[in-house]
């Protein structure tokens, strides 16, 4: 019997089959270690954004004190910023609480965050609560004391959450950010918000370059599984940890606090820096993206930012701020210093 | 301390345990405490034995305790299991069980020459020295470290554990403030002195003054009264009185701003935890 003979046509497809097996099989290989798939993944979803998706609008807003009428002036800007509808809904205020040192401005100032407590209540938020789980301190107590803030949000009638010890409850692990965990502890009240506002005082931190909305998330994890402080994040690593989470997470819109930021050493020794602005949008990257611009930064000398924008998870290319002038209101924050 | 008494049996879930706040679900450090405050009652007694059970019924196969009967993960909650079960109900298999797993569990150390530079210049501590950590395989920190030396004191496993303790008390040494006291395990970064705090103060000195008294200064012991008095936490003050107490010291400001900080209903902020805290403080016995 003659042996088979392969048709010029079926030689051509068997080429082409073992080409596109080895571009596949390439491809596979130097995406290591996240693979083909989801690099495939990322890019499309970081070309959407470049290309496709909508501009991201980044409200810039002075506010040279913290006696303003920070109310007004994010009530100003709101929807121009494209913030989400508050109406009915279940929101948690998520300020940075990571500890307290005298003459360091490591928090969010109380006034920030009040004044966004009575941004919401009047926008007709169905609830409103404030909480963090800070990083070096048991209890948030210890960080707040001399504030004022629990007691001005007594009075208000808005309960805060030390997220720390919120009856966490465990979730899946967002896929390919956590190798090796198969869920993630979070606080009752972050799961069960319609909205996160992200509140953080704009500043340096030592490890992972700027502490922004982003970053500032990596407070929900609470300390009563993880611990003080949150070691987990660094073994699992900073920019990985800050990102898987922040997919975990029901929606979260960004007010960054630089009324008075944080250079230097931070994210608790750094120094003040009188910058006089509150930066305020929908969406976290584009609004971390901005303040880091603002502090001196390109954003990709930020790994986080940096990793965000590749894998598409926000708008990075094409931010529209609003408001008040970038230019007048760009520092150069002294960085931090690093091994 | 009638009051508190009612409160946390009243709070108890589910005939298990205690969260860290009412209707929470049950968790083993808060269950731990409390237990610990119990057992000096006999109209506790069957809460008490009803918690102890829950704890052993959701102890890991491989010995140790996570966060709560969900969690998979065993941990620096280990230690406060082991307390309670110690304390509340003598020798058992799951006491072995739980102070081999302690015993064992691993943590981060740096052998390399460079790192070990690196970790003097900028933290200013011994990174070769190994304590306890909060989950296993990462870096050792004061408060899970102080809490695993008093679960392994008089451990059953006797002589065995002693090693791991001796570098224990080397480690919270190396990680103590300049002045005096201790914070979650880092005296210094880059250029700054980080301060004490109250709470990580008391829970080495208890450590301390178990192991290894000697080694305690009274620099320590004056940090951890100046940290009370600022710190503005029921766990600064409940803890730091306790640690006072056991060291033959006493504070009556804390003592009278825990007093007026309990709820009418017998509680401290209508949470099982701190209550058993506030309470066992008060009481000057751990």
């Amino acid at each position: 019997m003659p042996a088979p003979k392969l048709s010029r046509r079926a030689f051509i497809r068997l080429l082409s089959l073992i080409g596109i097996g080895s571009g596949l099989a390439l491809l596979e290989r130097i995406t290591q270690p996240i693979g083909a798939a989801k690099f495939v993944q990322w890019q499309a979803r970081s070309r959407y954004q470049q290309f496709l998706a909508p501009r991201a609008v980044v409200a810039l807003i002075e506010c040279p004190s913290y006696q303003a009428e920070i109310v007004q002036k994010l009530s100003d800007f709101w929807n121009a910023a494209g913030m989400p509808k508050v109406h009915g809904q279940k929101v948690l205020i998520k300020p940075n609480l990571v500890d307290t040192v005298a003459e360091r401005p490591a928090i969010t100032a109380p006034q920030a965050t009040l004044a966004v407590v009575d941004l919401l209540k009047g926008m007709g938020a169905s609830q409103v609560s404030v909480g963090d789980g800070p990083a070096f301190r048991r209890e948030a107590q210890s960080v707040l004391s001399g504030s004022g803030l629990i007691e001005a949000l007594k009075d208000r009638n808005v309960p805060f959450i030390d997220l720390n010890y919120d009856d966490p409850q465990p979730l899946p692990a967002q896929k390919d950010w956590f190798i090796g965990i198969k869920e993630i502890w979070l606080p009752r009240h972050v799961v069960e918000a319609d909205l996160i506002i992200s509140l953080p005082k704009m500043k340096m931190h030592h490890w992972a370059g700027a502490s922004l909305s982003l970053k500032n998330l990596l407070g929900v994890l609470p300390g009563c599984r993880y611990g003080w402080p949150k070691n987990f994040i660094h073994f699992r690593g900073i920019t990985a940890s800050i990102l898987g989470l922040y997919q975990m997470l029901p929606p979260v819109a960004a007010i960054v606090d630089g009324v008075v930021g944080m250079e230097g050493d931070g994210p608790v020794f750094g120094m003040p820096v009188a910058h006089g602005v509150l930066a305020m949008g929908a969406d976290p990257l584009a609004v971390d993206i901005t303040c880091a611009r603002l502090m001196g930064f390109e954003p990709w000398e930020v790994e986080h930012l940096g990793m965000a924008a590749y894998s598409g998870l926000g708008q990075f290319s094409r931010i529209e701020t609003i408001g008040a002038s970038f230019d007048q209101l760009k520092r150069n924050y002294q960085r931090p210093p690093s091994i | 301390m009638t009051d508190a008494l009612s409160f946390l049996l009243d709070s108890q879930v589910n005939s298990q345990g205690w969260g860290y706040g009412v209707n929470h679900a049950p968790v083993v450090e808060a269950t731990a405490v409390v237990a610990l405050y119990l057992r000096r009652f006999s109209a506790a007694d069957a809460a008490l034995q009803r918690a102890l059970q829950w704890l052993e019924a959701i102890q890991h196969e491989d010995g140790g305790w996570g966060l709560n009967a969900l969690d998979a993960e065993s941990g620096w909650h280990t230690a406060w299991a082991l307390l309670a079960l110690k304390r509340c109900a003598g020798a058992s298999p799951a006491i072995a069980a739980g102070s081999r797993w302690l015993l064992q569990v691993e943590v981060m150390r740096f052998q390399d020459a460079e790192l070990l530079a690196d970790g003097r210049r900028v933290a200013g501590i011994d990174f070769a020295l190994g304590g306890w950590s909060w989950l296993p395989g990462e870096a050792s920190w004061v408060e899970p470290t102080a809490i695993a030396m008093l679960a392994l004191q008089d451990s059953p496993l006797g002589e065995a554990a002693q090693p791991r303790l001796e570098e224990a008390v080397r480690y919270l040494v190396d990680r103590r403030c300049p002045g005096g006291g201790w914070n979650v395990g880092n005296p210094m970064m880059f250029d700054a002195l980080l301060p004490a705090r109250a709470a990580p103060t008391a829970w080495s000195l208890m450590a301390l003054h178990a192991l290894a008294p000697e080694v305690i200064l009274a620099e320590d012991i004056q940090t951890l009264r100046g940290e009370m008095a600022q710190d503005g936490g029921l766990l600064a003050l409940s803890w730091g009185l306790l640690a006072l107490r056991l060291l033959g010291e006493d504070s009556p400001e804390a003592e009278s701003q825990l007093l007026a900080a309990q709820s009418e209903n017998g509680s401290w902020q209508d949470n099982p935890y701190l209550t058993a805290i506030a309470a066992l403080a008060l009481r000057g016995e751990f």
